[in-house]
């Protein structure tokens, strides 16, 4: 096939008509099919592109054949500011990073330290933290649902979607007092303990919460321009995903059902019952199906956590780590001295490394938290999903079409926060 | 004829003053005020609550802001949400640049208004350095309620009913002397 | 795919043997995480021979400066590969301890994801890494000189200005208030400073 995709004639040579009546062939140069391909830069401020992403991409008509990402634009510099902040202190950082699931940061986050600093959770942190998480990636799946198919010109899933997500923003409110970055874990459990309308409200939003999928599903499940757009689109094998080091629900749909919420079980996830949805194709089709499906086996685990919740304390009672209570600083003396330690200075954790691998809404992600002994970590090095994601892109988008780069991308979800850190 | 020509000349060198006609001016900022229609400049974190400004709870297009057009030709206001980094900094000048007269900035939550907890090498501590900004949104994110109350503070600002810190009146339309 | 029921560390103990034994690694454990330190010229070999071991997934590769580490000999930088086998469920991190300006060979043959992870390393402590296919800078902005992960290179604070012409220069509050620098505050802070294990 030449390289303007010119089946039926022959442009090698071109007819010419030597005499009346007869035609003969002469060969056309080669620099009248010289093609160039087509530098077009879809700049960091655009609608598609799910936030700052820049791509500058080569096109050979409408085909994509080289993209490259210049990432970097809303780089703030986490982690050096990260390593002048006390522990306590970090978990303000680390939901900016991923604001869409920033539970799943702050849980990432407090663990790694934990595990540095020896702290006990006791189980009902671990489960509040369970049903917060969970919750927050339904709707940080929502909002990629919204979004996606946004990108792809529909708009009215995105406001079905914002009302679903307005529900599990009130839960949070009535949680942490804030929408969205909150400050709600500590290292060593919660800040508080939940309201008692949590968990009524929850258990209300979870009975009506799975005829809504079904409504999502009515709206673009089956739709011709959906299915047409995403099937066999940005395929990926198993094999390129993980050359790729792809994770998450990208590489759970492209068929290799890695999660690390049931491969590495971390804050008590051993104790629910819950699939990993993974599907065989790998194009993008797969991908927004396989978050759909993801969003169920979240109420799953949130219903099962919220069944074997109990009463009890929701922090580590080690005074070193955690704050005293308030009462207990009438009375004790040492309960001053260690408040007064903690909230000034922070903990020392010994010297040492700690690397805890969590699921975030994107894949696999990881603080890996170097301890000098002093009271702010020495290095913080988040293992973030969406940059090791942004590499796969390439692979995927190539030889397709220009329109198929934005669903891709779209499918991929990226959230430039922390692409960029 | 020549009271034509006076009158002309009397509207200039009141334009000039920055005194705009009264009734015609006073519809013309009402209108201009009632459809500010935002550019899309989210960034981060608070780009998602803007996001969420235009849901169907906090419905943002009962203000005028019907659609967030993606050309900045086509916008009124450039509301800047999410932490500015200097690497980004030039992109949003030129975007501000393409923005046609009269045009606005809302600057949203903490880290564009000042930096916000980013105090580092990486990030610009007040947008106002790089675009001029009319409305300080502070929040960490802001609330939706709150982004609708900062654009309510805009238009009335355009409308010149607004006032400054100091109490003194601000004049209305700002955008179209540049 | 799920993770087959092998006694811990069964891949992880072959691979920090192969390792050891052929290519004079030096294995360390730490709460559960192994890590395997080998100089940097067997570092393309001991990176292949884990992936044919098993390790089939790049998870991270990142740089540790330490300079202003307390009590740290050795050489300056340190960086480390953290591979993960998905269908043992196992992880090792791979050290290499290299000084300031020694270039490091790349192992994008080997993965094509570790192509980000190794120019956010060279854009954030300047290692650079021999034939890289795009080795620039990832996420810091162009006209930033400098390597912004060192510890040298400052934070880029601006003071805290307050309407009377009072300020706050954050550094130094922070230094107070953590007990490193009494600063301008004045405050000395907590006596305990660097707490190792084994105190």
């Amino acid at each position: 096939m030449s390289k303007t995709g010119n089946k039926d004639k022959n442009l090698k040579t071109r007819a010419v008509e030597a005499a009346p009546g007869i035609t003969t062939y002469e060969p056309r140069s080669e620099r009248e099919f010289e093609t160039k391909l087509m530098r077009l830069n879809v700049g960091p401020q655009h609608p598609s592109t799910h936030g700052v992403l820049r791509l500058v991409v080569d096109l050979d008509g409408e085909r994509v054949k080289k993209i490259v990402p210049q990432i970097g634009y809303l780089h703030s510099g986490f982690e050096k500011t990260m390593e002048n902040r006390t522990y306590q202190q970090g978990v303000t950082y680390s939901n900016r990073m991923d604001y869409l699931h920033g539970f799943g940061h702050d849980l990432a986050y407090v663990l790694s330290a934990e595990k540095l600093v020896g702290a006990q959770v006791p189980e009902r942190a671990q489960q509040i933290r369970v049903i917060l998480t969970e919750l927050n990636r339904i709707a940080s799946h929502l909002v990629f649902f919204g979004t996606g198919i946004l990108d792809m010109g529909a708009l009215t899933l995105f406001f079905y979607t914002a009302r679903e997500r307005e529900r599990i923003l009130d839960l949070f409110e009535m949680v942490c007092g804030v929408r969205m970055n909150y400050g709600y874990f500590r290292v060593g459990g919660l800040s508080r303990d939940i309201p008692d309308e949590f968990v009524p409200a929850t258990r209300q939003f979870l009975s009506d919460f799975p005829p809504m999928i079904e409504q999502y599903k009515r709206l673009f499940a089956k739709n011709d321009i959906f299915v047409n757009r995403t099937k066999e689109t940005g395929v990926m094998s198993a094999e390129d995903a993980l050359d790729h080091g792809l994770t998450g629900p990208s590489l759970r749909a492209s068929g290799v059902g890695l999660d690390f919420r049931k491969a590495q079980p971390y804050s008590g996830y051993e104790r629910y019952d819950f699939d990993v949805p993974t599907a065989d194709t790998g194009d993008a089709y797969a991908r927004f199906m396989v978050r759909m499906q993801e969003m169920t086996e979240s109420l799953k685990i949130v219903e099962q956590a919220l069944d074997q919740l109990e009463p009890g304390p929701v922090k580590d009672p080690d005074r070193r780590i955690s704050l005293p209570p308030r009462h207990e600083l009438e009375t004790s003396m040492e309960a001053v001295i260690f408040h007064f330690k903690l909230a000034t200075e922070g903990f020392h954790p010994p010297q040492g490394e700690a690397y805890v691998p969590t699921e975030s809404a994107r894949g696999e992600l990881g603080y890996y938290i170097v301890s000098d002994g002093g009271s702010m970590p020495y290095r913080v090095k988040v293992r973030v999903p969406s940059l090791i994601n942004l590499q796969s892109l390439e692979s995927m988008c190539y030889d397709g079409l220009f329109a198929d780069m934005v669903t891709n991308i779209a499918s991929l979800d990226p959230v430039l926060g922390d692409v960029d850190k | 004829m020549a009271v034509t020509d006076l009158f002309y000349k009397d509207v200039q060198e009141l334009e000039e003053e920055g005194i705009l006609f009264s009734t015609l001016g006073k519809l013309v900022a009402w209108g201009r005020s009632n459809s500010l229609w935002p550019a899309t400049f989210g960034l981060a974190c608070c780009a998602i609550e803007m996001m969420q400004s235009t849901n169907a709870r906090n419905d943002m297009a009962r203000f005028g802001s019907e659609v967030f057009r993606a050309s900045p030709r086509q916008a009124d206001v450039m509301i800047v949400a999410g932490r500015l980094s200097k690497k980004m900094a030039p992109v949003m000048r030129r975007v501000y640049d393409q923005m046609p007269d009269p045009k606005w900035v809302i600057s949203m939550g903490a880290c564009a208004s000042s930096g916000g907890m980013f105090n580092n090498y990486a990030i610009v501590q007040n947008v106002d350095s790089v675009v001029p900004v009319d409305v300080y949104v502070p929040g960490c994110p802001p609330r939706p309620e709150a982004l609708i109350y900062g654009v309510m503070q805009l238009q009335k600002k355009v409308r010149g009913e607004a006032f400054d810190q100091q109490g003194v009146k601000l004049p209305m339309v700002e955008g179209w002397r540049q | 795919m799920s993770p087959t029921g092998s006694s811990a560390g069964s891949l992880v103990d072959r691979v920090t043997e192969t390792l050891k034994s052929e290519l004079s690694g030096k294995p360390a454990e730490y709460k559960g995480m192994v890590s395997v330190t080998v100089d940097k010229e067997q570092i393309v070999a001991a990176v292949k021979a884990a992936k044919d071991a098993g390790f089939n997934m790049i998870s991270d590769i990142f740089g540790i400066d330490y300079l202003t580490y307390p009590r740290h000999q050795g050489k300056r930088f340190s960086v480390v590969y953290n591979l993960y086998s998905v269908g043992d469920n196992e992880r090792i991190f791979i050290r290499v301890n290299l000084d300031d300006g020694v270039p490091l060979p790349t192992i994008t043959g080997i993965w094509k994801g570790a192509s980000f992870m190794e120019r956010e390393v060279y854009d954030m402590f300047g290692v650079e890494f021999v034939d890289h296919p795009d080795l620039r800078k990832l996420i810091t902005p162009e006209d930033l000189d400098g390597h912004p992960h060192r510890k040298d290179f400052p934070l880029g604070e601006t003071p805290t200005l307050f309407n009377e012409g009072r300020f706050l220069d954050p550094a130094s509050f922070r230094a107070g208030m953590t007990g490193e620098d009494t600063g301008m505050s004045g405050w000395t802070g907590g006596s305990r400073k660097g707490v190792t294990s084994d105190e």
